[in-house]
């Protein structure tokens, strides 16, 4: 039976089911763990580890949560949280044999893509970091920018303005895809 | 074959720097959000979406929950600690009440009329009769 959030937080929190917290890790897991893996640099291990540290303290804290903002929305906050607390703490040393790793797989399997699907990763590349966690969050997520700014801590206007921005520059790297999908 | 970024109008380089958008689209300022004029192309937006969610590949759990799930510390659930708490009253209204039922309280009470049995015994029946219960009380809440 497919539960929406609330009813699954509402039996965790009410009839302690850790099967339907299971439910909602299933339902979160692959999204939460690749835009984690972006935010870590292509370090799957530390992204896997924050996404599970992440889920543990979203069950800790679920009592607390009052349903102001979607689930989802809490969850990806407290993963920012842990993942630029964790880039704080341990900003000189990076696991550069996992980045090397992680690159070296993402070539095998970009090697693999279509030719859309590696300019879209191209074009994705020339954005800044802010520029590119807002179009993921709202883009790709479906986050609105309220959520967006929730999630990354900053100003409504300043995550309006990074998406803007990043649409822009998509829009010129990606003219040439447009054109031949306008063009049929 | 995949469309080449370089062999668009403008390049990679100019794409680090952010200079050639601006300066093609021009800046506009609305709400006091800079945005590039031009920019709000619902069709676009659509498209990209799609392509964003397309393109994302989907990762197989591979033990992640299991991982998860066995990390998460055990809670106990407010309804069924509800539940545990009324139970616990129950029982020690149900044992203070055979406990009266039982107790010979006419004779007692007869007998310390008479005074066959001295009030200090009493007293001291009394309360390790208390002594008693909020221990048993104790004890259960702690079941």
């Amino acid at each position: 039976m497919n539960l929406n959030d609330e009813d699954l937080i509402r039996r965790v929190v009410e009839d302690g089911d850790q099967r339907a917290y299971a439910q909602l890790v299933r339902r979160y897991q692959s999204q939460l763990r690749f835009s984690l893996r972006q935010l870590c640099d292509g370090d799957q291990g530390l992204a896997d580890d924050m996404a599970q540290e992440a889920f543990i303290k979203a069950y800790k804290a679920l009592p607390a949560f009052r349903g102001d903002a979607r689930f989802s929305t809490w969850l990806y906050r407290i993963a920012y949280n842990l993942v630029m607390s964790h880039k704080r703490k341990n900003a000189p040393e990076v696991d550069q044999e996992a980045v090397d790793r992680a690159q070296s797989d993402q070539s095998v399997e970009e090697a693999q893509q279509l030719g859309m699907a590696r300019d879209l990763n191209s074009a994705m590349g020339e954005l800044s970091d802010a520029q590119r966690q807002a179009v993921h969050l709202c883009m790709q997520r479906g986050f609105s920018h309220e959520e967006a700014a929730s999630i990354m801590k900053l100003p409504l206007g300043t995550v309006k303005s990074h998406v803007n921005r990043a649409r822009a520059k998509l829009q010129t790297l990606l003219q040439a895809w447009r054109e031949e999908v306008v063009s049929g | 074959m995949a469309k080449h970024l370089h062999g668009n109008s403008y390049s990679a380089q100019q794409a680090r720097t952010g200079n050639k958008p601006d300066k093609v689209a021009g800046m506009v300022v609305k709400d006091g959000v800079i945005s590039p004029s031009g920019s709000n192309d619902p069709d676009f937006d659509t498209w990209l979406s799609q392509q964003l969610q397309f393109n994302e590949p989907h990762l197989d759990d591979d033990g992640f929950c299991e991982r998860v799930m066995a990390d998460l510390p055990p809670a106990p659930a407010k309804r069924s600690e509800r539940r545990a708490t009324r139970y616990q009253y129950a029982a020690v209204v149900a044992a203070s009440a055979i406990v009266c039922w039982q107790f010979p309280l006419d004779e007692v009470l007869a007998q310390a009329a008479q005074q066959s049995i001295s009030l200090y015994s009493l007293v001291g029946v009394a309360v390790l009769s208390s002594l008693v219960a909020m221990t048993g009380g104790i004890f259960a809440a702690r079941r």
